[in-house]
């Protein structure tokens, strides 16, 4: 299923690059853990509102700290109890149980942790593609326009990008949503508004008999400020990669050739110089999903994201019941580190496949 | 003057240069962002008349290419203005943070170079083997990790459930330990070194224990890229001739490993190293948040929260320059080191 997955996208591509590709996917097992994980991680996504068993911001305080299943929680319970006409205060610990209608357990409200992580997905792969979009555009033109006119251009715009290197990209990130506030866009759910998750859950059950609840969140919470801040943070490296390769295409006999038959520079960059440097940006692209992914947790993590549905946030909410609960934090952080090690794998296969010769690696937060 | 000093001389200006980018950029960043200081400082119900005299004292009415010359100037004279809140000078505070956030990078330093490195070099020298892929294995977690999810978990794992580690917090210096060793001769006291010792493995002590965690927290993710550069590095190097002719000349497998490869494999890998010193100050700001570690990190998230620009323009400048500077010595050390790059 995947490998026909993989021909539709790949159809557009040159053979050869296509041939690499598949001996590639072929040989290496790793690669076909990788791209499984991320076809499951985007499937969740983007189905989230089907896949969730609960509604993620759904509050349950009766259910709040239930383990996940496998494991159980004491909690020690103070009871009153009226004795012979005296109020007596009794002390117990009470065994926790974990319970199939919340498999990864509850968080410190009672909302179901699987439908948390569920949901994280969607924030963090649209966060990663849309802060990668946003630095590709702004990192590739910048890239290729310095080595292409090499000289001044390219020393001025280096300059700019070594400026741009000197922040740590967490700690710059951090300062610019912070100075320019957290707004956030809430985009309705199409699966959610058109009434298709709702007619798809009324015919399926949970397991133990429970019905499927049906209200699910009719808006997704897009994080606007934190996708513009890690595209801005993050275009610097998209420019040294572009330039590097506007570098060596410049002098390649066609450009040449282009330029001696009166080219305009902006047709031969968009027409020669670009399409023959798009190959190692692709795959600097996947490793910076992982970055930014990465990036986006911290800063849920620390509290400047603008929205309370990521697995970043929900770490950051487990600290405060790291001495009862492990699971409310350990079960994102889990989610994170699948996810980037998917991206990783994906990340290796095509730098082995396509052999861009740029090194590196998505993660450092 | 000598190729390498040429280099020196030109790699320094061009740092001059990025460090005058960075301060300007910040100097830009606080025009560009929504809200006037004056907001901050004058209480809600201040006349026009007082806000013009704030806005005065600050020197806000005069032309942004005067307040960016007085900027730099002061800045030249070490001098970084005052926080909006506290009234107290930025520089001072922004230094007494340095050494906290600087002692937990070399911790983590230290314990990314003790362990990476001999992880690399007996992963590339047994290729294929249990140790290898175990090597392997913990590499490619460590680079997929989020630092504070492991900062976290190491805390309720070592800390909370076996309570062998604090939580977090950061009683004590590096600095103020080994002081228990330095203070005790001094004039006052006399020379005769009556050495206290007992409180100095007492005070280095509660030191390591607390370092320890945050130091693992932000050493992991530079242990598993090291240990990646090293074993790649190494199977390269130890395919070339000059490996060959070693060991056909009789010498030792050992020396030849460690004296010819393995050198030549930590070249590129300081480059690597230095290159992700930003990250690993980045690292530092999250670590510190996840074990109440005072240093800057804490300092700077405390100053976007509480919108104080002084105190924001002034870390943010400490840690750029810092990174510039740290930059230029790692480019010197790596000519040094191989000296072909500059023909």
């Amino acid at each position: 299923m995947i490998r026909r997955l993989l021909d539709a996208v790949t159809g557009r591509l040159s053979p050869r690059t296509v041939q690499n590709l598949r001996s590639e996917f072929d040989t290496s097992p790793l690669t076909k853990v990788g791209v499984g994980i991320l076809v499951v991680v985007l499937v969740t996504a983007v189905f989230a509102p089907l896949l969730a068993p609960w509604n993620p911001e759904a509050q349950n305080l009766d259910r709040s700290q239930q383990p996940p299943l496998g494991f159980t929680r004491a909690e020690n319970q103070t009871t009153q109890e009226t004795v012979d006409g005296e109020v007596q205060l009794i002390q117990e610990t009470v065994q926790v149980n974990a319970t199939v209608a919340h498999p990864l357990g509850t968080d410190g409200l009672g909302r179901d942790m699987l439908s948390r992580v569920v949901y994280g997905a969607r924030t963090s792969l649209v966060v990663g593609v849309l802060g990668t979009l946003l630095a590709m555009l702004v990192g590739v033109p910048v890239g290729l326009v310095a080595g292409y006119y090499k000289g001044r251009v390219d020393d001025a715009l280096m300059r700019v990008a070594d400026v741009s290197l000197a922040f740590p990209s967490l700690v710059l990130a951090i300062a610019l949503v912070g100075l320019f506030g957290q707004a956030a866009v809430e985009v309705p759910d199409p699966l959610v508004t058109t009434g298709l998750a709702a007619a798809i859950r009324g015919v399926t059950s949970l397991p133990g008999g429970l019905a499927y609840p049906t209200g699910m969140p009719a808006t997704f919470t897009l994080p606007g400020t934190v996708i513009l801040v890690v595209g801005i943070v993050n275009w610097v490296w998209f420019a040294r990669v572009a330039r590097g390769e506007a570098l060596g295409v410049r002098d390649e006999e066609y450009v040449k050739a282009a330029r001696s038959l009166g080219g305009p520079d902006r047709f031969i960059i968009r027409r020669h110089v670009f399409p023959n440097s798009i190959t190692p940006v692709l795959v600097l692209a996947t490793i910076q999903i992982a970055a930014i992914v990465l990036l986006e947790s911290a800063l849920s993590f620390l509290g400047f994201s603008g929205t309370t549905l990521s697995w970043g946030f929900d770490i950051a909410q487990g600290r405060q019941y790291q001495t009862t609960s492990w699971w409310i934090a350990a079960m994102p952080g889990l989610a994170i580190v699948l996810t980037v090690i998917g991206i990783n794998l994906v990340g290796d296969w095509l730098r082995d496949a396509l052999d861009p010769g740029i090194e590196g690696e998505g993660g450092g937060v | 003057m000598g190729s390498f000093g040429r280099f020196l001389l030109k790699r320094s200006l061009q740092g001059v240069v990025v460090i005058l980018g960075v301060i300007s950029v910040l100097f830009v960043l606080r025009y560009v962002t929504p809200g006037s200081p004056v907001d901050f400082i004058a209480p809600l119900d201040a006349s026009d008349a007082t806000r013009r005299r704030i806005a005065e004292s600050l020197g806000l009415n005069q032309p942004l290419y005067v307040q960016y010359g007085d900027y730099i100037v002061s800045l030249l004279q070490g001098e970084m203005g005052y926080s909006y809140r506290s009234r107290t000078a930025v520089a001072p505070r922004v230094f007494a943070k340095l050494p906290a956030t600087l002692e937990l990078a070399v911790a983590a330093t230290v314990v990314a170079v003790i362990l990476s490195i001999p992880l690399g070099v007996i992963s590339a020298t047994r290729r294929h083997t249990g140790p290898d892929y175990a090597a392997t294995v913990f590499s490619f977690l460590g680079i997929s990790t989020p630092n504070f999810w492991l900062g976290v978990m190491l805390v309720i794992l070592f800390a909370v459930q076996f309570g062998a580690f604090p939580t977090s917090g950061r009683p004590v210096g590096l600095l103020d330990a080994l002081g228990h060793l330095v203070v005790i001769a001094g004039p006052e006291r006399g020379w005769a070194l009556p050495l206290n010792v007992g409180s100095f493995v007492a005070a280095m002590q509660n030191w390591l224990l607390h370092v320890t965690l945050p130091a693992i927290t932000l050493g992991t993710y530079f242990t598993a890229l090291i240990t990646r550069l090293t074993r790649s590095g190494m199977l390269d190097e130890l395919g070339r001739g000059y490996v060959q002719a070693a060991r056909a000349k009789g010498l030792p497998t050992t020396l030849v490993r460690y004296r010819h490869a393995l050198r030549n494999t930590l070249i590129p890998v300081i480059t690597v190293v230095g290159l992700q010193l930003g990250t690993l100050i980045g690292g530092a700001v999250i670590t510190e948040a996840v074990f109440d570690w005072p240093g800057l990190g804490s300092l700077i998230i405390d100053a976007i929260n509480n919108r104080d620009w002084p105190l924001i323009q002034g870390s943010l400048v400490v840690i750029g320059a810092g990174f510039v500077v740290v930059n230029v010595v790692v480019d010197a050390l790596y000519v040094r080191l191989n000296p072909r790059v500059l023909e």
